[in-house]
């Protein structure tokens, strides 16, 4: 094959890599701090790009400039989900602490359901496919067979700068120390003087804030959104988490840009290239026979 | 204490009896289409303009029964489908039916009708099995099917001077009939295929199938399917830096498409079978009364036939009755009938026969028929 | 001798409430009706637990199983009777059924050995499947052919026990999952197997008696050709029932309570979970073949777009909504989690929605589900102590 076409196949895979780790490392997150899944976190990727597709369309209105209201529509995005975030993490997660964590999964999920339907009745004829404004500079530059346009460019760039800021955060911030304790041990965490509730809060109220960037990219790189985006894009967020290895911040990115990578690869591979979900999570149920606990998560002995 | 609960239980019951006392002698009809989801514009455009049909029939007078339209929705997905159509046929109060928008649901469902003895017209989906795969004398259809439209596409494709195409079509009946009519109507035209893709409906992601069309370089892509799969496609085409023609079939003649594509859809192709709305024999009545009935949906490009389907069915109705046999008899004699899409005959297999193919063009944001187009006029150039 | 006859005459005033609450809720048509009937089945379990009458009335049929199981057997027979010739009722209560031996399997390995199952929908669909392609392409009896995709069921799922033994938790749901939606997109993309167009199942006939022909009654008038359907998938039900509840009572159920409690523990005392797991896993995944089996030759077609994730969601709701573990709590959860959206379509366009809102709510505030379950009775026929 050309190196052109490989290097395109790379690029296409590198987008959707930085999109899936975005999704992951939300997962990660609340799994860190609360041991818990949150499934609503793809519908909530989905309505972040609603919120910045009606913040477009409303700015556009007023005739606001395109490239002030880029920044708008991410501030109005990554704020509306981070609130969206922490209301889900108040009155859903949190009261259900003392049941079993499936049931967590399951009162988010249903609740994904409640946003994905939401968006599908009261959002204006919601159920099409809304068009999604081109926002970034579409210049292409041509480098024999591959196509490199500048705002798949800046969407890399976009995602691995919000990925770095939430592992500055982590590291290097106070807070970041006490989402750290609170992942680690949350009683000497809280014996410690260490806000767990706002903590947690602010952890969802991140790890949404993810999602939304994230779902603002899906819809500047396909420039389509549909309401039904997100059920697909959380399932894959989560697998790519998984296979990395749960709590795990770099096991999440890592197992995102795997899961595009397994994607891409399938696509060339098989004559018809829908064969490539099918090997995806194949391979990724091959992957958990091999490593039970993810590519990447720490070694835990089982104390009895 | 129990016996005291379980008696005010049973008095509750029997208050729940008597109230369910069946009041209504109304003649129901059912709309079966895909009232929700992607493809949901055709379906609502459909179901406005069957409830116009019976709402303008109530209110004119003349009818001897009072008709009340069912509207049930199919999802376009095949078992949603089998599952609404079971609910229909089973309610001995409805009579018949106007139903489907989706090819593969209708594959799906005409076992069910001829199950329960239920008179349907399909009004939107174009697979040729529907009709001619059975010898149900069930099921009728009043538009027309896909193999007359992809013999249209293929001759005026190549006399436009094409040589190479890519096929991109979904999998379901409906994008594998549109990929096996289109490449049979080519192949004598000495058009070639250079590679055929098979891709799921409900796909997002299709760079890595058109980086492989990238590399075929053909002089078109030709899609089968329906809107929400031909925007991403005509979306992600702009990715690569692509300039092919894009082709698409009957099932992206729909607003949605243009919504949904935005200024990438300038320069789509299309082909439907029938005349655009306007141009029908009774189009300009029809439109007129959609206009006045304040619909929130637009009829869409199938709108006129799902009204038409409404009249023929309670015609049938007037005529014998309210009684599945006698209307089934009635439809099947149907000749030379009038309605606002031109006279209507069913062959034995219950087809009306279309000869109309309308060739599309997406110019300026709108549908334009290829002869009325700057196209067609040279004012305009396709991208190839 | 007098406390004798009362407990076999509640337990039929019971059977007769039960029965009269299904035929409504099944009958009925208009929402308002629906809201009724629901209301009243709420009001009743509120003012029935403040009296403690659930315990009391689970406790009065415990201690008399088999008439019991005999006098809601013949109330189901009777509720099938009443609807004979209402096809669609029959169709969902026939769904419910189904859908409710699904989940006595799904019961067994999450309840039991507390392995969770986002696949269910899968193996549902592997038996519905397995159904097809024999009655296409094979002559064998038609309740082999039952049998069979129960079995194959069971098998496929054993691809998965290795990495299901080897992981935990969130990780092993990661794996059904993965199955699940690896299920549904092979479907769809192969091509043998009817793509999303799926495939169409021709029906059952036992001895020349075909199951997709109404039956004429005589003086009672046709019976609806689901009838045959929902009795089979009655007795189906009911056999699995039975053994569910046997094994959960005998001491396997007692060493897989061992194995979801402490797998460590359960080691040391010489109890070996992998067996108890494996075992649990096949069992469930074997139900819901043989449930899928009959789906798929009473629906007469069947599509990958009925196999879906969130059906499978549908399925786990069910179990959780109930009350984990405890097999009775399927029965009501089942029906209000299947025919509810199903009765709401009037309000079409929000079912899913309002659906989803009460699912929330169940979860917030009655996290333990409606029936919850009860620690394990040794010596069920002696009855708790007060």
């Amino acid at each position: 094959m050309d190196l052109g076409f490989l290097a395109q196949f790379f690029v296409n895979g590198l987008v959707l890599g930085v999109i899936y780790a975005l999704v992951a490392v939300g997962f990660t997150l609340f799994f860190g701090v609360l041991d818990v899944i949150k499934f609503s976190h793809g519908d909530v990727l989905m309505l972040g790009a609603f919120t910045a597709l009606a913040t477009y369309l409303g700015l556009s209105d007023i005739g606001v400039a395109p490239g002030v209201a880029l920044i708008l529509v991410f501030v109005a995005g990554i704020a509306g989900m981070a609130f969206v975030g922490a209301i889900v993490c108040k009155f859903l997660v949190l009261p259900l602490r003392g049941a079993p964590q499936l049931n967590t999964l399951l009162i988010t999920l249903m609740f994904g359901t409640v946003i994905r339907e939401s968006v599908r009745l009261f959002y204006p004829s919601g159920s099409n496919p809304k068009p999604f404004p081109k926002l970034l500079p579409d210049n292409a530059f041509e480098f024999g067979n591959l196509t490199l346009r500048l705002d798949s460019c800046i969407i890399v760039l976009l995602g691995i700068l919000a990925i770095i800021f939430t592992q500055l955060f982590i590291q290097k911030t106070k807070f970041g120390l006490a989402i750290r304790a609170v992942a680690q041990d949350e009683e000497t965490a809280r014996l410690m003087g260490v806000n767990f509730k706002t903590v947690v809060l602010l952890t969802f109220a991140l790890g949404s804030a993810l999602a939304a960037v994230g779902g603002i990219s899906t819809g500047l790189y396909y420039q389509e959104i549909n309401f039904a985006m997100g059920l697909m894009l959380g399932l894959i967020g989560f697998s790519s988490a998984v296979l990395g290895g749960l709590g795990s911040l770099y096991g999440a990115i890592a197992g995102g840009f795997l899961f595009a990578a397994l994607q891409t690869v399938g696509a060339v591979w098989f004559a018809v290239p829908a064969y490539k979900d099918v090997f995806a999570f194949a391979v990724v149920i091959m992957l958990m026979a091999w490593r039970p606990t993810g590519l990447l998560a720490e070694r835990n002995e089982e104390r009895v | 204490m129990n016996k005291v609960i379980v008696k005010i239980l049973l008095m509750a019951f029997l208050a729940t009896l008597i109230g369910c006392s069946d009041s209504s002698n109304k003649v129901k009809i059912t709309f079966i289409g895909p009232l929700t989801g992607g493809v949901s514009a055709g379906g609502l455009g459909g179901r406005n303009s069957a409830e116009l049909a019976v709402r303008l029939r109530n209110a004119s007078g003349q009818s001897k029964y009072s008709y009340e339209l069912v509207p049930l929705d199919d999802e376009c997905k095949p078992n949603i489908g089998v599952q609404v159509a079971t609910k229909a046929s089973a309610d001995p109060a409805v009579i018949a039916g106007v139903t489907h928008y989706c090819s593969a649901v209708a594959m799906g469902t005409v076992d069910i009708y001829h199950k329960f003895g239920l008179p349907v017209i399909v009004w939107g989906a174009v697979l040729p099995d529907i009709t001619y795969a059975n010898d149900y004398k069930e099921i009728h259809r009043v538009n027309g099917t896909m193999i007359n439209q992809n013999e249209v596409a293929a001759n005026f494709m190549v006399e436009r001077g094409y040589k190479t195409w890519a096929v991109i079509h979904d999998t379901t009946d409906y994008g594998k009939g549109h990929n096996e009519y289109f490449s049979k109507s080519l192949s004598p035209l000495g058009g070639k295929i250079l590679g055929t893709f098979a891709v799921n409906a409900e796909q997002q992601d299709f760079t890595a199938e058109l980086t492989q069309i990238k590399r075929l370089n053909p002089d078109v892509i030709y899609f089968g399917g329906l809107a929400p799969t031909g925007v991403r496609i005509r979306a992600q085409m702009e990715k690569l830096a692509m300039d092919q023609v894009f082709q698409g079939t009957s099932g992206i003649v729909s607003d949605a498409f243009i919504e949904g594509a935005g200024d990438l859809a300038e320069g789509v192709l299309a082909f439907r079978e029938g005349a655009p709305t306007e141009k029908l024999p009774g189009g300009a009545v029809f439109i007129e009364k959609y206009t006045e009935a304040n619909f929130n949906e637009p009829p869409e490009a199938y709108g006129a036939f799902s009204f038409a389907a409404a009249n023929l069915i309670m015609d049938a109705i007037e005529k014998v009755g309210p009684d599945r046999i006698a209307v089934m008899a009635e439809l099947n004699a149907t000749n030379d009938h009038d309605s606002i899409i031109g006279k209507i005959s069913f062959d034995d297999h219950g087809q009306n026969t279309v000869a109309v193919i309308t060739k599309y063009v997406i110019q300026d944001g709108k549908w334009v028929v290829w002869e009325d187009s700057s196209y067609a006029a040279g004012a305009k150039r396709l991208t190839r | 001798m007098a406390n004798f006859v009362k407990g076999h005459f509640l337990i039929t005033i019971l059977a007769t409430i039960a029965g009269l609450f299904v035929y409504f809720f099944l009958h009925l048509e208009r929402s308002w009706e629906i809201v009724l009937v629901v209301g009243l089945a709420v009001l009743t379990m509120v003012v029935s637990r403040r009296k403690n009458l659930i315990a009391r009335a689970q406790e009065t049929c415990l201690q008399k199983p088999k008439f019991s199981i005999s006098v809601f057997f013949v109330a189901a027979v009777a509720i099938i009777f009443a609807l004979r010739s209402e096809h669609f009722a029959l169709l969902m209560l026939t769904t419910v059924l189904l859908y409710i031996t699904v989940c006595f399997g799904l019961t067994a390995q999450f309840g039991f050995v507390g392995l969770v199952n986002f696949a269910g929908i899968a193996f549902f669909g592997i038996g519905a499947y397995t159904t097809a392609v024999l009655y296409q392409y094979a002559a064998i009896p038609d309740f082999l052919i039952i049998l069979a995709s129960g079995l194959v069921a069971a098998v496929i799922g054993s691809i998965l026990i290795l990495p299901i033994l080897r992981t935990k938790g969130h990780y092993a749901a990661l794996i059904t999952i993965a199955f699940g939606v690896l299920f549904r997109t092979f479907l769809e993309v192969n091509d043998t197997l009817g793509g999303p167009q799926g495939l169409k199942v021709d029906g059952i006939s036992v001895f020349g008696l075909s199951f997709n022909e109404n039956i004429n009654l005589g003086l009672l008038g046709t019976g609806s050709s689901y009838v045959t359907y929902s009795i089979l998938a009655l007795v189906l039900c009911l056999v699995t029932f039975v053994f569910v509840r046997r094994m959960e009572n005998s001491w396997v159920g007692l060493n897989m309570d061992m194995v979801r409690h402490d797998e460590i523990a359960a080691a040391s005392f010489g109890i070996h979970p992998p067996s108890w797991k494996i075992l649990a896993f096949t069992l469930g995944n074997f139900f819901a073949g043989l449930a899928g089996s009959i789906y798929a030759s009473m629906s007469g077609f069947i599509a990958p777009a009925s196999f879906n994730f969130a059906d499978s969601l549908v399925l786990v709701s069910i179990v959780l909504l109930g009350g984990l573990g405890n097999v009775f709590s399927v029965i009501p959860a089942a029906f209000l989690v299947v025919v509810l959206p199903e009765k709401l379509q009037l309000i079409q366009e929000y079912r899913l929605l309002i659906f989803g809102i009460v699912v929330i709510l169940i979860l917030r505030f009655k996290p333990s589900g409606i029936m919850p379950r009860g620690a394990r009775r040794y010596y069920p026929s002696l009855g708790v102590k007060k």
